[in-house]
């Protein structure tokens, strides 16, 4: 998986460096292209096109990347206001759509995301309209090497965000798989919008299911299901708990063991901060994509191993047993408790961690207890050499209606 | 076409016959009978329940005979009827969930059988937090249904399943029955498996325009399946069961909510059943003096409703019919 940044709200269109720099030091490797920044919707809505080609602010921008060792692998073209007054578009946002495809590949970009067509077309004409549209641009997008990424829309009612175009992940499958068979190749594919899912209330779980493979990016930003912003996720909350459900979220990728492009937006949240405080707050963005990686990867993670055994004999390991024990049967789970020593727990004989030391080199040691740390310098100390991997339970694919009380189990529960 | 209202608010135990009275006087000649407002989801969630269900048919019945009696004495037909949910309870226990399914539930079905009311809705199951998919939950639903599918075959009532959400910390997103492929799939093969209309849907407009579904689009893919509705209006953020053409979100103070892709829909199929409003929270809104006067506002809108179905969206309403 290649995590990205989008640098709305940190990068300076007249002065990049300084936001580069950061997400740079950040840990970043990769930005987002975002060619919004430099030809607008409100400029876009003046119909004042604005040309990326000679570009120089792009330039710049493309510069200071290049001095920070930071690539673009995906490029996200110019797009319209969701409530833009335009009605006949196709010609003006086929023209932008080119141009940016040529410049995305230039910038050495695989991907474009590019959005379907919606201004005026009544919704049981959207697949002509865009059907013909991202045909027309399937010409460009081959001789310059590059992949469309077609993304999950809302619509304007009065205010009221409802869902749009590509909205619907089955039809969107379809769109994708037909214009593909057109054009005779893998040229097409998708962007999901994670913040449009989640102003539109939908299953992301089903979403993702529903598009596999096709999918290619995804943007992780947070909202409050209403209004369109884009938030650092986990920081739109409610009640102590995230109004974005990224439980089903990383369930589907998780499924799917997507391997593609994830985005992190937040241009809301940085826009917000104090210019001063940007700095720690990319490392914590950093963070925040780290940890959807670990997540979404824990089911690839436990299927490179030929075989395994965990540590850690409580709910953690009970959830393992639930939802992965059978797929990636653990060898034997092993415990500090020596009171545990010799029982069976889920299944599993519960073990003295000593007994590692007889593990096969390949056979990999799964942490499922939340002190990784302390367990993984336990181990290296004990000079076990085998892989170690940390597993958690916080988005698991499904869930007991109950956990296991420590005194409970201790008690016979087992 | 027909036009009805929720009973909750309106109808009394101590005195149903006005009511129905007051709601036949208005012009709507149908009412969705408030069953759950016998036995409160809140109650249910917090395991408090009263012992109204407990009671022999015969008794709930007797209870009963009055609203029975005042609504065909108004001609209000009880077209609609909901059951009491949830039916099952995720961290409740076994004998209130097994209570929920194997006495409220068959008891519903009774109570709307006697009504003579062709349709009940259910609330589907939502465990798609432990279950985690769609697919898992809905088997806990049909399990449910298949209980009490046979008494609606031989009862001749049709259980309508709900586009429903769900609560991510308040945000409301979809829950059961909002993807309306599956819907229509698993209505056409349940039907099947009982030879008999068994199930159909009962599409909420509220609980709708809260996820942003499409109304057109969904209504127009359940076509003949759409056999009751909840029409009410929000904000698109809370369930609040308002009067439709209430909310706007912008500075032109047109409405947030897809109303001509509701009627458009309607059109589509040829709807002719019951324009049901489920609108009882507006009823304690207003004061006293001007509840009627509400409740004809809704009649009203349900009137123009039924004109935009039949003749076009848009077209004059002066001297058209209501029935």
């Amino acid at each position: 998986m290649n995590i990205i940044c989008a640098p709305a709200g940190i990068v300076g269109r007249e002065n990049p460096r300084q936001g580069v720099t950061d997400i740079s030091a950040a840990g970043f490797r990769d930005m987002l292209l975002d060619m919004s920044l430099y030809c607008t919707p409100a400029k876009l809505e003046k119909g004042e096109k604005e040309s990326l080609e000679g570009n120089q602010e792009l330039a710049a921008l493309l510069n200071h990347c290049s001095k920070n060792n930071i690539c673009t692998h995906v490029a996200y073209a110019p797009y319209l206001m969701r409530h833009t007054k335009h009605n006949n578009t196709s010609m003006i946002m086929t023209q932008v759509s080119e141009m940016g495809i040529k410049t995305a590949a230039q910038s050495g970009c695989q991907y474009i995301v590019i959005r379907p067509l919606f201004a005026g077309i009544p919704d049981k004409d959207l697949w002509k309209a865009n059907h013909e549209y991202y045909l027309r641009l399937a010409d460009t997008a081959k001789e310059n090497d590059m992949m469309i990424l077609l993304e999950n829309q809302c619509k304007n009612k009065n205010g009221h965000l409802l869902r749009g175009a590509c909205s619907d992940a089955v039809s969107a499958a379809e769109w994708v798989d037909q214009l593909n068979r057109e054009v005779g190749g893998e040229r097409f594919g998708f962007c999901m919008d994670a913040g449009v899912c989640s102003i539109c209330g939908q299953n992301m779980y089903d979403f993702i299911h529903a598009l596999g493979d096709r999918l290619k990016t995804v943007i992780l930003r947070d909202c409050d299901g209403s209004h369109e912003s884009a938030l650092l996720p986990f920081t739109c909350a409610n009640q102590g708990r995230p109004q974005t459900d990224w439980l089903n979220l990383i369930r589907g990728l998780r499924e799917i063991f997507f391997d593609g492009q994830l985005i992190l937006n937040i241009k809301d949240t940085a826009t917000s901060f104090p210019p001063v405080l940007r700095s720690g707050l990319l490392a914590m963005v950093k963070s925040v994509a780290d940890y959807f990686e670990w997540q979404i990867e824990i089911e690839r993670v436990l299927r490179k191993y030929p075989s395994r055994v965990l540590f850690g004999a409580g709910n953690m390991c009970r959830n393992y047993m639930k939802c992965y024990g059978e797929t990636y049967p653990p060898l034997y789970t092993c415990d500090n408790n020596k009171g545990l020593w010799g029982e069976m727990f889920c299944g599993l004989e519960v073990k003295n961690p000593e007994s590692l030391r007889d593990l096969d080199r390949d056979c990999a040691v799964i942490i499922c207890n939340i002190y990784y740390k302390e367990i993984e310098a336990q181990l290296r100390q004990m000079n076990i050499k085998n892989p170690i991997e940390y597993f958690n339970d916080e988005h698991m694919p499904s869930f007991y209606f109950d956990r296991i009380k420590r005194d409970v189990w201790n008690g016979g529960q087992r | 076409m027909k036009i009805g209202v929720q009973t909750q608010n309106i109808i009394a135990d101590t005195n149903p016959s006005e009511g129905f009275e007051t709601l036949s006087r208005i012009g709507f000649s149908c009412a969705d009978f408030s069953l759950n407002s016998y036995l409160k989801n809140t109650s249910i969630y917090e395991s408090e329940l009263n012992d109204f269900f407990t009671q022999p048919l015969s008794s709930l019945e007797q209870f009963f005979a009055p609203h029975k009696l005042g609504a065909e004495k108004a001609g209000i037909a009880v077209n609609q009827m909901h059951m009491p949910y949830p039916v099952y309870v995720p961290m409740g226990s076994s004998p209130l969930n097994e209570y929920l399914q194997k006495e409220v539930a068959p008891k519903s079905m009774e109570i709307c059988h006697y009504f003579g009311c062709p349709y009940i809705v259910i609330h589907g199951f939502k465990l798609t937090h432990y279950l985690g998919t769609e697919q898992a939950e809905w088997e806990q639903t049909q399990q449910f249904i298949d209980s009490i599918a046979p008494m609606a075959k031989e009862m001749g009532i049709t259980i309508c399943i709900e586009n429903l959400y769900d609560s991510v910390a308040g945000h409301l997103v979809e829950g059961p029955c909002c993807d309306v492929r599956k819907a229509v799939e698993r209505i056409d093969r349940i039907n099947e498996k009982y030879h008999a209309e068994v199930l159909g849907f009962c599409f909420d407009t509220g609980h709708a325009n809260l996820v942003g579904i499409d109304y057109e689009s969904f209504i127009t893919a359940l076509d003949y399946r759409l056999k009751v509705l909840h029409i009410h209006d929000n904000d698109g953020i809370d369930d609040l069961h308002q009067i439709p053409f209430t909310f706007t979100r912008t500075r032109e103070n047109k409405s947030s909510t897809d109303w001509d892709g509701f009627l458009q829909g309607l059109r589509n199929i040829h709807f002719d059943k019951t324009l049901s409003f489920e609108t009882a929270p507006v009823i304690n809104a207003f004061p006293e003096q001007l509840k009627l006067d509400a409740l004809s506002f809704i009649f009203k809108i349900g009137a123009y409703f039924s004109h935009s179905v039949q003749m076009g969206i848009g077209a004059d309403i002066e001297g058209t019919s209501t029935e």
